[in-house]
């Protein structure tokens, strides 16, 4: 017994050990103070009724929950999440595939291409999404000055000024962030394979289209997984974008779950149920990044 | 390959395609930085403007202020990677190096942070940040900033130090340096391209943060550039043509670190199957 203990002293208590403790602990002491305590008064604060100072009123139970999930506008936000996530990754995964296809293709002046499609990932969310707002402009805006001029559209709408549009709009912004992430992701791939591979498929008579979907997507398809999760995740929480643009409006029709927790909170004053809607965001957000971090765990480990 | 000259042809049309629709907004700034007012507000509106106007540069510094919100920004950007570097580097290198108990749960937790989004504890941030006084500091935008990219930064580094081999380790060990020695004298030498990554990493992301400025920064002097701007946009009457081209100089210095670290960034989120 008194081995086991020592045994176990000696394991977690080592001059190694001990370095390495010094080492984390200001890392530790941070985020503790600014996130691990943050998260556990979220939890508290979601059994509270709060006022409007965000001060604990009184224990409540789970009447928040109940509260939240009985408001339409709480569903309506998670259904916008879902639409907005799941269109907004699938159409940043193909429109980067073809822009990682295309910039596999060898030509002179491919490298300053490459440069330019990067701009939109490489430029500040915040400054892009005003940016935005200035070429979705009515009246002034050059988009769709240029769509009825080139005849592309006789009558566009006022983008940010309508529900639907507005949301078509906000979610444009952010796929156009994100696709060259998954343009830069897949090319890097793409060219980690051996070109003998595609030389021998051309030889055995498979065309360009044969071998990309038996040579090119099985090459690259960790890859395709592990950037697939991690643009999910930055597509669901993409707060700047909508808050930028529209503020979740008009008539909360941008209103996406990450978005209502801010505004339940700074607008509505309602801090326990940006608890609720904190909690929830969270959960969700844990059981994705649990299957990232499998990912991430299992190619290292490869 | 026949098809790879076909390819080409149908390549470079499309790519230039593309380009026009993704670079869309950055042609409307530049068009629009250097318009005098009644181009900026032309209806039709048009693309070349009628004359340059040079003088927006000079209104953007004098009017507006920008170099206030210039220094808040840059106060905010490089106290957050001075931060942000003191405190990876080490648990990084206590994660790459040492053997101790609970090290995979510190792996596996800094990758699951990474995911968080800073939103879902803005509430109880408040609180805490108004408990230590610190509303309406760069002292918050700067703790915060530093710990978001903690994670991540940590993460690249001690993908770097496993890349040294252990043997140089050994070797000095061996020599009679000290653990600490061996830190600063050999491996953070070695590290430094994962070091520059790390600290441009740690910049930009404090260069381009919103949510923190927006909620805890409030008296004009602090304003750090992405709320200045915006503020900008909120008053009803909107001159676009300084706030572009304030744009334009706020996304200069983003945009050259950027493509410093690009690479490495690719290889850095998407694990081990891409190659720095």
């Amino acid at each position: 017994m008194a081995d086991a203990t020592a045994s176990l002293r000696k394991k977690l208590w080592n001059p190694e050990a001990r370095l390495a403790y010094v080492l984390l602990a200001p890392t530790a002491v941070f985020l503790i103070a600014f996130m691990f305590y943050p998260i556990v008064y979220v939890f508290v604060m979601s059994f509270f009724r709060t006022n409007k100072l965000s001060d604990l009123v009184r224990f409540v139970g789970l009447a928040n929950f109940i509260d939240r999930f009985h408001d339409q506008e709480f569903w309506w936000a998670a259904l916008r999440s879902l639409i907005w996530t799941s269109s907004g990754v699938a159409v940043k995964f193909l429109a980067g595939m073809v822009i990682a296809v295309l910039l596999n293709v060898r030509y002179r002046g491919r490298k300053a291409a490459r440069m330019a499609f990067i701009i939109p990932w490489a430029s500040s969310v915040p400054i892009s999404a005003l940016l935005w707002q200035w070429v979705y402009h009515p009246e002034f805006g050059l988009l769709n000055h240029t769509l009825q001029v080139s005849g592309l559209w006789a009558n566009p709408p006022g983008w940010l000024g309508a529900p639907l549009s507005a949301f078509i709009a906000c979610m444009w912004v952010d796929i156009w962030i994100g696709i060259p992430f998954f343009a830069l992701v897949f090319l890097a791939g793409m060219q980690s394979i051996p070109q003998e591979l595609y030389e021998s498929a051309h030889m055995d008579g498979a065309g360009p289209i044969r071998s990309f979907f038996s040579i090119t997507i099985p090459g690259i398809r960790e890859l395709i997984q592990i950037s697939t999760l991690l643009s999910a995740i930055w597509t669901f929480n993409d707060f700047n974008v909508i808050y930028i643009l529209t503020r979740a409006g008009p008539a909360n029709s941008t209103n996406i779950l990450i978005t209502s927790v801010y505004m339940n909170a700074f607008v509505d004053l309602r801090f326990d149920w940006a608890a609720v809607q904190s909690v929830v965001t969270f959960l969700i957000l844990t059981i994705v990044s649990v299957i990232y971090a499998r990912f991430y765990f299992r190619q290292e480990n490869n | 390959m026949k098809w790879q000259n076909r390819a080409r042809w149908l390549a470079i049309p499309l790519t230039i395609v593309i380009l026009f629709i993704l670079l869309f907004p950055f042609f409307v700034m530049i068009s629009t930085m250097l318009k005098s007012g009644p181009d900026t507000y032309a209806t039709p509106p048009i693309w070349i403007p009628t004359h340059i106007e040079w003088s927006n540069f000079v209104t953007v510094w004098t009017q507006y202020d920008l170099a206030s919100y210039f220094l808040a920004s840059l106060i905010i950007a490089m106290g957050a990677t001075v931060l942000n570097t003191l405190i990876c580097v080490p648990a990084a290198y206590a994660i790459a190096r040492l053997r101790f108990v609970g090290r995979k749960v510190a792996m596996y937790l800094l990758l699951m942070i990474e995911m968080f989004s800073p939103v879902i504890v803005i509430i109880s941030l408040f609180k805490v940040v108004a408990r230590f006084g610190m509303l309406d500091s760069y002292a918050a935008l700067i703790i915060l900033d530093a710990l978001f990219t903690v994670a991540f930064n940590t993460w690249m580094m001690n993908g770097y130090f496993k890349t040294i081999p252990k043997d140089i380790e050994e070797a000095a060990l061996i020599d009679g340096c000290t653990r600490v020695q061996t830190m600063t004298r050999i491996m953070l030498p070695i590290a430094v391209p994962g070091l520059v990554t790390v600290m441009i990493y740690a910049f930009i992301f404090a260069w381009n943060e919103f949510l923190f400025a927006l909620t805890f920064i409030s008296s004009k002097a602090k304003m750090p550039l992405t709320i200045a701007l915006y503020n900008f946009v909120g008053r009803w009457t909107t001159q676009w043509q300084f706030l572009t081209m304030a744009a334009f100089l706020a996304l200069i210095p983003v945009l050259v670190l950027f493509y410093i670290i690009e690479k490495r960034l690719v290889a850095g989120l998407a694990g081990g199957a891409v190659k720095g």
